[in-house]
């Protein structure tokens, strides 16, 4: 049920954008309407979100430290895992973000059959997969701004000579094409196959799956093995981009297809998990650096609260603390 | 736990069918020795907290006040304004799973809510529920559910099933730690009085007398005073233990367990050695007489209320800086929490160790150091005559104790004490150690005698991992830093590893230190005779 | 009893082992058999080190100390899983089903074999039940520690 709800909404989303970019009445819609209206979503949802984020308060100093701290001057401190400065944290970030390094610490111990001795082998295919994933879509983003700009950068044929190295078939198969749908069916596959994580999944987690696969095969389609017309999808691209919006004839109902599943991730976005991608910058057990010692962390919220002070204290144990010999501030004539 | 009791001839092979339903549907069911009792009404009211009255988890009714709901509804409100790590981690969380399989308590008991992934869903399905567009729109799809009485309970019962230890933090990609999830669930229920009697009535015995266990001022002496005996006897030397001497250079905190449980106290005699034989200026305090701090475990506003009494003790008493005993999520507080919640300590200075000169530097605004921060530099600076060959008869292993190690990374200090006082010194496997430690199973208030199924559980992983070393390298004393490991390790050894003791790092450093005037020591702290020692060892 | 190949044995245990982690809840038995890290599954990691030795035992010389220190780590783990006694132990008596379907012995070696599992099963609630009562000793050991000073000095004093 988790799975099947969000595969249907998939293939009837893909249904109606097939069937509407047949019809001419339903092509401006789509081609147009439709990518301004996500995109106007997702810009102001996200910021909406990161906004109220930020808005948040951060009143304590709560980094998770994995390493040494910096102490005595003659101990090995770890300047990245347990950051005391902002240069640390900023290489901790980075590792996170473009390395995922906490998934990566999924290191896995074997005791050899016979004998005590302690292997440790890597467990390490999640780690591959979402690294194998994020990289590739952020490759394949990049290639799609060959349609968005005119003249297209220098650096763009040369990024698709890079991702294009195998050179196999024609027109040339981008690795990052074949890679990132291998990724996501891993990511699917393990939705399913692991019990717990079957478990603990939600249906906005497959239909994130779904939908981005959706994209892809759509996309895989259209460069591989239907013709499709780039020129014209071009035009329509520099159209939107420069607000003078034209949908070319000979477009094909495909192209609608894919922009319409594009078009639903930029605007289910701000509404979903998809947010980490804007959360991991915030988050405050890998962002702050340990010097919660050497510098005060001021909680912007902070309120006065009911303590016991020491005068009360000794008020109500005057004489015990009187017979113990313990020095009292407040001596006190007994009757 | 299982579905159905076990007809053999139908199970010959895994069903790995997911359970009927999903994980939302089923009532907890509270099952003796798997739970903490109520607060009683008692410490409630002292603390002047809402709700106080006389209930426990197993009644059908929990006399909730009529208007629960909007109050935990309003409480997540202001708390997702007032937490940025809060909001943060309702929303960001992409169910990858990699924290399903780090939580000790999933790995002693299977049972699924155990992941802390899982147990982040039973609020953040309330919070999409009541907090999200998409929650409010399309519910169960959303992954959204109503705040129901049965859904307070569980969060009762899996919310004091987490410790607050940190593990799944460490592996979690976007850095979310179940602990900060776990505090603000706890707060929640402390709004409607949903609280247990194990955090609440060592916060009211603290708040008031100053330790957990109420003990008064002049017992609190008597206790300081019976140590100072006991380490005459054992030593020959007489020393001395100031209490609430103002004019001291150093206040010295620790966690109340150091003078009146054991294995503790013989960390308190190794502390009292040390002291005597570097000729610290130091003083106890009678009224800050405890450095735990249980209100951790229950508000961030109990714990501001309960640590306030530190800084104001170290004012009153006019020292220069703070020096902190062995103890967990007393440092948690310290470390991260105790210079924005009652600082800035401007009246201290910055931490200097009068023996040896150095500066501490990573101090020097909350003024207060750890003690094995304090003795690594002493021993690092040669000021300790050390004979390790008296704790030959202990092959020692160390267990990293949550909150100093992934809320400080406090890893090295200790090993390196440990290494100059013991000989035979032997770590566990590397994914049990420093951050990946795995917690004892009782921290966070869950260390009460009648929840002692669920943290044998919980301590199942550790215990594990002390076995293997037992059987390699025949360890017999696990050392630690933390009063609650050491109140309940040897609990869960006694259980899974069987013939290992718990002691602290300062009860070796004591064992070894070699006192002017000392008598020839014929025993450990303990009172233990003193083994042969293995010369062989030596190196 | 020389009839048993280790392929045979091995099969066997196999199931045993899915028996007994029938009675975990479903979302979670995958982990326990296929995480093969023992400081990572703990518990899981008893069950396959365990099982594969009780039923060499069983075909064996059901050597005492072999069989308690195998039975011993699996009840002292069911003891404070949440399973009722019936429940803890109830997991052996399926291996009768697996040894008649798994085995072409005859009918008297059958019967001899079911009755050492019957012996097994026995000593395993004989061990359930210490592991409850040991539950109860370390309570009340742990109580007496947290004001052991305490105590001390008071019947010093007293």
């Amino acid at each position: 049920m988790k799975a099947l709800v969000p595969l249907a909404a998939i293939l009837g989303v893909a249904g109606l954008a097939y069937a509407g970019g047949l019809l001419p009445g339903t092509r401006a819609l789509l081609g147009v309407v439709l990518p301004y209206a996500a995109m106007g979503i997702f810009l102001i949802g996200f910021s909406f979100r990161v906004v109220r984020w930020a808005w948040s308060a951060l009143p304590f100093h709560i980094p998770t430290t994995c390493g040494q701290q910096k102490s005595l001057g003659w101990i090995r401190s770890n300047p990245i895992e347990n950051p005391n400065h902002k240069a640390g944290v900023a290489a901790r970030m980075a590792l996170e973000i473009l390395l995922f390094r906490s998934l990566f610490r999924n290191s896995q111990a074997r005791l050899e059959e016979e004998g005590p001795r302690l292997l440790y082998a890597e467990n390490k295919w999640l780690w591959l997969g979402a690294l194998a994933f994020h990289w590739s879509l952020l490759v394949v983003l990049v290639r799609h701004l060959r349609y968005f700009l005119s003249p297209v950068p220098a650096f763009l044929p040369a990024l698709d000579a890079v991702d294009g190295f195998l050179q196999i078939g024609a027109p040339q198969l981008f690795v990052t094409d074949a890679v990132i749908v291998a990724a996501l069916l891993y990511l699917l596959a393990r939705r399913f196959a692991n019990g717990r994580v079957r478990y603990l999944s939600l249906p906005g987690d497959f239909f994130a799956l779904f939908l981005l696969l959706g994209i892809a095969i759509t996309g895989i389609l259209m460069r591989y093995f239907t013709k499709v017309d780039l020129e014209g999808i071009k035009q329509l691209a520099l159209g939107l981009v420069t607000f003078s919006p034209l949908v070319p004839a000979s477009v094909g109902p495909l192209f609608f297809v894919h922009l319409t599943f594009a078009s639903l991730l930029l605007a289910y976005f701000p509404f979903s998990k998809l947010m980490h991608m804007g959360g991991i910058f915030l988050s405050p057990t890998r962002n702050l650096a340990n010097d919660s010692r050497a510098r005060r962390h001021v909680n912007p919220w902070d309120y006065p609260v009911k303590v016991h002070t020491y005068q009360e204290w000794e008020e109500e144990f005057h004489d015990k603390i009187a017979s113990a010999g313990l020095p009292l501030e407040k001596e006190r004539t007994r009757a | 736990m299982p579905e159905t009791a076990t007809r053999p001839e139908e199970l010959v092979r895994i069903s790995y069918d997911p359970p009927p339903g999903d994980w939302r549907g089923s009532p907890v069911e509270f099952r003796k020795g798997t739970f903490c009792h109520a607060a009683g009404a008692k410490s409630v009211r002292y603390l002047e907290l809402p709700n106080p009255r006389d209930w426990q988890p197993t009644d059908q009714d929990w006399k909730l006040p009529p208007n629960w709901k909007e109050i935990i509804l309003a409480g997540m409100k202001e708390r997702l304004e007032r937490f940025r790590s809060f909001r943060l981690f309702m929303d960001i969380c992409v169910r990858c799973g990699a924290c399903a399989d780090k939580c000790h308590f999933y790995l002693g008991s299977a049972d699924p809510k155990n992941m802390p992934v899982l147990r982040a869903e039973l609020i953040r399905s309330v919070y999409r529920r009541y907090f999200t567009t998409a929650g409010k729109v399309f519910r169960s799809l959303a992954g959204a559910r109503d705040l129901t009485e049965d859904v307070l309970k569980e969060w009762f019962y899996y919310f004091y099933q987490c410790t607050e230890c940190r593990r799944c933090s460490v592996f979690c990609p976007f850095g979310i730690d179940t602990a900060e999830i776990t505090m603000m669930v706890r707060e929640l229920l402390n709004l409607v009085g949903v609280n247990t009697n194990w955090v609440l009535e060592p916060a009211a015995n603290c708040y008031r007398t100053g330790n957990h266990l109420g003990i008064q001022p002049h017992g609190f002496k008597d206790s300081i005073d019976f140590a100072v005996d006991d380490l005459e006897d054992l030593t020959g030397v007489r020393v001395e233990a100031p209490i609430n001497r103002k004019g001291a250079e150093i206040l010295f905190v620790v966690p109340s367990a150091d003078y009146f449980a054991t294995p503790h106290y013989y960390t308190l005699l190794g502390y009292l050695a040390l002291f005597h034989e570097i000729g610290l200026d130091y003083t106890f305090s009678a009224y800050a007489s405890e450095g735990g701090n249980f209100g951790l475990f229950s508000s961030h506003e109990m714990m501001k209320r309960l640590n306030a009494k530190i800084y104001a003790e170290a004012k009153r008493l006019g020292v220069k800086w703070v020096l902190g005993g062995e103890c967990g999520h007393m440092w948690r507080v310290i470390h991260q929490y105790m210079d924005t919640l009652n600082g800035p300590a401007d009246f201290l200075e910055e931490p200097v160790s009068p023996v040896t000169g150095t500066r501490f530097e990573n101090a020097r605004s909350t003024k207060m150091v750890h003690i094995c921060e304090f003795t690594a530099d002493l021993i690092h600076a040669h000021k300790l005559k050390l004979d390790s060959r008296r704790n030959d008869h202990w092959t020692v292993t160390y267990h990293d104790s949550c909150n100093p190690a992934r809320a400080m990374g406090l890893l090295e200090e200790p090993r390196y004490i440990l290494r100059r006082v013991a000989n035979r010194f032997h770590e566990m496997p590397e994914n049990t150690i420093r951050e990946q430690t795995f917690c004892c199973g009782s921290g966070a208030g869950l260390g009460s005698d009648e929840n002692i199924e669920m943290r044998l559980r919980g301590g199942l992983p550790r215990a594990n991992a002390v076995k293997y070393v037992r059987d390699k390298y025949g360890v017999n004393l696990l050392t630690c830093i933390c009063a609650i490991d050491k109140a309940t390790l040897p609990t869960a050894l006694a259980y899974w590893a069987p013939g290992v003791e718990v002691g602290g790092v300062h009860e070796l450093v004591g064992n070894a230190l070699v006192m002017k005037g000392e008598k020839e020591r014929t025993t450990d702290l303990r009172g233990q005779p003193l083994g042969q020692g293995a010369e062989a060892i030596h190196a | 009893m020389a009839g048993i190949s280790p392929a045979r044995k091995h099969a066997m245990a196999e199931r045993w082992l899915a028996l007994a982690v029938q009675t975990y809840p479903v979302p979670s038995r995958r982990f326990l058999v296929d995480q093969r890290d023992p400081f990572r599954n703990p518990a899981g990691q008893a069950l396959r080190k365990r099982i594969p030795e009780l039923v060499e035992e069983l075909f064996g010389e059901m050597d005492a100390g072999k069989v308690g220190a195998a039975l011993e780590d699996l009840m002292r783990l069911r003891a404070v899983q949440r399973f009722s006694a019936r429940e803890a132990v109830g997991f052996l008596f399926g291996l009768k089903t697996i040894l008649r379907e798994e085995s072409a012995a005859d009918w008297e070696t059958l019967a001899r074999w079911e009755e050492r599992v019957d012996e097994l099963a026995l000593a395993a609630f004989d061990l359930f039940m210490r592991f409850r009562e040991q539950i109860y000793q370390i309570q009340a050991d742990e109580a007496r520690r947290r004001v052991a000073q305490l105590e001390r000095m008071y019947s010093r004093e007293g």
